[in-house]
């Protein structure tokens, strides 16, 4: 089941969104890294999903790629929650419906925020849409897809903190990104959390929050290690800075 | 000195005041701004204030303003916490519900770890603590504690987010060591140098986490939740306050600091953004939580800071 994360039930029409008019700031700092994002291309050729091996996807360096980063775990959230709607659990309740499905839908906001502002700011360094590899997730099991959540939640909040002093800020675009991280970032804490207090009820910072009362923070070499067997490209954010 | 008292005042004369007054050098300019705006009556005593604010904070730093900023608002919530779990009016409720009470522990053990962790890292630039904080309102009931302490959350990170671009990401701070208490066992925790901006984000997730545990407390009916708060989630859904002081959700001073309800990022409206199915105004806002300014929260806070 090699779906691509932009399937056509969540799927992006951003054609007529850009031909409006968008204020073109040049909100980013281009740092003249070429970006290897055309191995997408051999993603949907290779028949066989569990072994194949595809081309790596640079994130690019800079607020770039700080930015695709994100974008790429934004697209990782927003697949694995379409398909939790898709198929829902047994045993669901109507709390946990409608609290997933409510993630779902944030998590598919942010990937198609990345989406607009990168293509608007950074035209062409935007990377493609990525295969998602969910077969270590049984979508039927509740505990397995709370667990997952709960996975990819605290990763994000930690991917977030640990980027956010990547961020150049020394000129207002990269000031608008930390800000819009910031905005983010505690989204999915709030995501996190929540999933944490289904799981069972007041675990909302267990093993999470160190003594001192800090959440985690991670570089992008941890997190994409973490995140790497959930996505069929290699990730390559080597260029990004830790 | 009413100095919370004054610059209240002050604010309301000038909302932009303790932004500009966090910068030493432009103090004076922006008094000058500000006796235009007011009486010649109350003008010396607005200007001693301030000059006592500027001289107390860190002469003039703006990373150790932001800084005793956070700290500021960290005692008042690690206040909150243990005043509520001494509260006579909510021993029983507390009693009755072993689970929140561990929970509500463990966010007085964040808070008062986030104080130890500011003050260390301040040293003697740290402000002196307020004389005290008087929440005696916000403890009638177990409900109403939740609402207060929802709504405390919510605000803590709206301040924080409000302040990442105040702190440089180079900036660091050099930490040995601080002792903690959690879950009743005290510890000293080594830190070592470490890079505020990522401490604080890491403290802005922190309270994130809290402000979702209270939100979905107040949604369960045993609790006595009631009206709207039984429909709400972790996150925060339009200018919905459902029950907390709707200020806490409402916009700050300046196009920087939208209410909660905002749809629009970076000049991208996210409800028109797709075509089908588009993004609702609810679903948008709650997948970006709002920054507010400094001189807002103060504003919302000053009434539980005693004088």
């Amino acid at each position: 089941m090699s779906t691509p994360l932009q399937t056509p039930e969540n799927g992006l029409d951003l054609g007529g969104a850009l031909q409006k008019p968008i204020q073109r700031r040049s909100f980013l700092r281009y740092s003249g890294a070429t970006l290897a994002v055309g191995g997408l291309l051999l993603a949907g050729c290779d028949d066989d999903d569990e072994g194949d091996v595809t081309a790596e996807v640079q994130l690019g360096t800079g607020n770039v790629g700080v930015l695709n980063y994100a974008y790429a775990l934004e697209q990782l959230e927003a697949a694995f929650y379409a398909q939790v709607i898709a198929t829902p659990y047994t045993g669901i309740t109507a709390d946990e419906t409608a609290a997933l499905r409510a993630i779902a839908r944030h998590e598919a906001i942010h990937r198609d925020f990345f989406k607009a502002a990168i293509t608007r700011d950074a035209p062409g360094q935007i990377i493609g849409n990525l295969t998602p590899n969910f077969s270590a997730v049984t979508f039927s099991s509740r505990q397995s897809v709370l667990e997952t959540a709960r996975t990819f939640e605290d990763l994000g909040v930690a991917a977030y903190n640990g980027a956010g002093r990547l961020i150049d800020t020394s000129n207002a675009a990269g000031a608008t990104y930390l800000l819009l991280a910031g905005k983010i970032v505690s989204v999915e804490a709030r995501h996190a959390a929540q999933i944490r207090d289904i799981i069972q009820l007041g675990s909302f910072a267990n093993d999470v929050v160190n003594a001192v009362g800090l959440d985690r923070a991670l570089t992008p070499t941890e997190v994409l290690a973490a995140a790497q067997p959930f996505i069929r490209e290699r990730i390559n954010g080597s260029q990004i800075g830790s | 000195m009413n100095l919370f008292k004054i610059l209240a005042d002050l604010e309301k004369v000038d909302p932009e005041v303790m932004d500009r007054l966090n910068h030493r050098r432009s103090a004076l300019a922006a008094l000058g701004n500000i006796t235009k705006k007011i009486t010649l009556a109350t003008a010396p005593a607005i200007l001693g204030a301030a000059f006592n604010k500027t001289l107390a904070q860190g002469a003039g730093s703006p990373l150790n303003d932001v800084l005793n900023y956070a700290l500021l608002l960290e005692r008042l919530e690690a206040a909150f916490y243990i005043q509520a779990l001494q509260a006579p009016t909510l021993t029983a409720a507390f009693t009755g519900n072993a689970g929140i009470r561990t929970g509500i522990e463990k966010i007085r053990d964040n808070e008062n770890a986030h104080v130890k962790l500011l003050e260390a890292a301040l040293g003697t630039n740290a402000a002196a603590a307020p004389r005290g904080f008087n929440f005696t309102a916000a403890y009638a009931d177990l409900p109403t504690f939740l609402t207060f302490a929802q709504a405390f959350e919510d605000l803590g990170v709206r301040a924080y987010k409000g302040q990442a671009g105040n702190i440089s990401r180079t900036a660091t701070a050099t930490i040995p060591s601080v002792s903690v208490t959690n879950a009743g066992q005290t510890s000293t925790v080594a830190i070592g140098t470490v890079n505020v901006l990522q401490v604080a984000l890491q403290i802005h997730a922190t309270e994130a986490r809290h402000a979702a545990y209270v939100r979905y407390l107040r949604r369960q009916p045993a609790l006595g939740s009631s009206g709207s708060a039984g429909n709400q989630f972790g996150w925060i859904t339009l200018a919905q306050n459902n029950g907390a002081p709707a200020a806490v959700y409402g916009a700050g001073n300046g196009a920087a600091f939208p209410a909660e309800s905002n749809v629009s990022q970076a000049n991208v409206d996210l409800t028109t953004l797709m075509a089908t199915p588009a993004y609702t105004a609810a679903e948008v806002s709650e997948a970006f939580d709002e920054a507010l300014d400094s001189a807002k929260v103060r504003e919302i806070a000053t009434p539980f800071i005693l004088p």
